[in-house]
């Protein structure tokens, strides 16, 4: 909650160092703004993402996800992210049937330079999330502030 | 039934023969419990003891599991389609040896009793096999078996649906006999064991089961052969394949992939295609 008692939401960001990180750094150096709302993971690679990270991230109480990859055709190794793409295709399928919002799975692209862009996929990803409100937990029975806070510093 | 008892006439015949001629050590089949009734797994080594063998409506185990313990010897094993599908699955992954195992497969097999998979199997025949017994189902035959049954969650809203998982997952006990009795489960260590990193808490806290079973789930994912044994196996009756029988449906249609039909087929997974769908991803 800011300090208007609106919803702000925690999402868990796990951007790929070689491009979306990147990306998040030059939209930072170039001073453009954008929601403080997500908590940044540097993966090698998205083709190194466990599907688990992310269960696990709405587990422990994240709002929402953000996972952000080279443009297919353009990965560091390659074919990391062509791979991921399945992954992340399969679990939005079965996270969406087990009653789990899409717009809290939010999945793209994003080159190194393309800040702007960045900026512009996490206003869309807060706004995704802030249309379906609190997470709740599988349980339904929601995260205090203190330790939502405290178990998001550690996904 | 008389479907069940030729089947089984059948099995006992080849079985023997397979014993007497030395081609395997082992036969693994079912069979009727020492003690009890029931049907057990047995392995038979002896061609005397071959006509122990039967098949009926409650041989629902998955024996291709076993194959995984007899790596190196020559064993033969009676297969419902779902358990040949399994073994398929086995072969792609490469976990055995095509030449060590001699496949007896059941044709038109006609189903497990209380099993809900089998209403949806569109399978029916042994997908491979050395030696087949009973009688090839043709297409129309499969149709008309089919039950046209609707997904009732797939309509729910993601409410409801939360819901209705919340009121599923509350009642398991961790108890991973679902996880036992699949075939794709053969994992040494499980996720649910380790601890470094501790994928999910091993209480039984709704939170935690359910995150439990949305990752066993995801290692289902194009690999499930939507046998049905997770769910005869769970004691809380718990909706344990809906998961990943979703799995098995979305892999059908966004990727047009469905586990266990080939043996040289590359798991779902552990392949890509440039061109590949991206549904759900942002704009
Ligand atoms: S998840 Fe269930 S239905 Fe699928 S292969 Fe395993 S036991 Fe069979
Ligand atoms: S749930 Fe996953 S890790 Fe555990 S045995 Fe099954 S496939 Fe292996
Ligand atoms: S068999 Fe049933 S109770 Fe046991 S772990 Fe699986 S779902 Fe839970």
């Amino acid at each position: 909650m800011n300090e208007n008692n609106e919803f702000e939401p925690k999402i868990a960001a796990f951007l790929c160092t070689w491009c979306s990180y990147a990306a998040a750094d030059l939209a930072g150096s170039s001073r453009i703004q954008y929601p403080p709302n997500i908590r940044v993971v540097r993966v090698p690679c998205t083709g190194r993402m466990d599907p688990f990270l992310i269960i696990k991230a709405f587990n422990m109480g994240a709002d929402g996800i953000l996972v952000s990859g080279c443009h297919p055709g353009d990965c560091h190794f390659l074919d990391g992210n062509l791979y991921a793409r399945r992954r992340f295709v399969m679990l939005n399928e079965m996270m969406q049937y087990a009653g789990v919002e899409a717009e809290r799975m939010n999945f793209t692209w994003c080159s190194a330079s393309e800040g702007k862009r960045f900026a512009g996929v996490v206003e869309d990803a807060v706004e995704n999330v802030k249309k379906v409100g609190p997470w709740q937990g599988f349980d339904g029975q929601g995260f205090s502030q203190e330790e939502g806070e405290t178990t998001v510093e550690k996904v | 039934m008389k479907k069940y008892e030729k089947i089984t006439e059948e099995i006992v015949e080849i079985a023997e023969k397979l014993l007497k001629e030395n081609t395997v050590e082992k036969v693994i089949g079912f069979g009727i419990g020492i003690f009890t009734e029931e049907v057990t797994p047995i392995f038979i080594s002896n061609p005397e003891n071959a006509d122990r063998l039967v098949f009926n409506s409650k041989a629902e185990m998955s024996l291709a599991k076993y194959l995984l313990n007899y790596k190196d010897q020559k064993v033969a094993i009676v297969a419902k389609p779902c358990d040949s599908r399994a073994i398929a699955t086995y072969l792609a992954e490469d976990l055995i040896k095509r030449e060590n195992i001699k496949v007896i497969g059941i044709n038109g097999c006609p189903g497990i009793e209380n099993n809900t998979a089998c209403e949806e199997c569109d399978i029916r025949n042994a997908v491979i096999s050395d030696y087949t017994v009973g009688k090839k189902m043709t297409e129309e035959e499969i149709e008309a078996k089919l039950k046209d049954k609707e997904d009732k969650i797939e309509k729910m809203t993601p409410a409801e649906r939360m819901e209705y998982f919340q009121k599923e997952f509350e009642r398991c006990t961790r108890c991973y006999a679902c996880r036992e009795a699949c075939y794709v489960c053969y994992c040494e260590q499980c996720f649910t064991e380790g601890n470094q990193p501790e994928w999910v808490g091993d209480s039984v806290k709704l939170n935690d089961n359910f995150t439990y079973h949305l990752m066993r789930a995801m290692h289902m994912a194009g690999r499930c052969v939507n046998c049905g044994a997770c769910e005869m196996a769970c004691p809380e009756g718990i909706d344990v394949r809906a998961l990943a029988a979703k799995m098995c449906r979305s892999a059908e249609e966004l990727f047009d992939y469905r586990a266990g039909i080939d043996s040289d087929q590359k798991t779902l997974l552990s392949d890509y295609d440039v061109n590949d769908t991206e549904s759900g991803f942002m704009e």
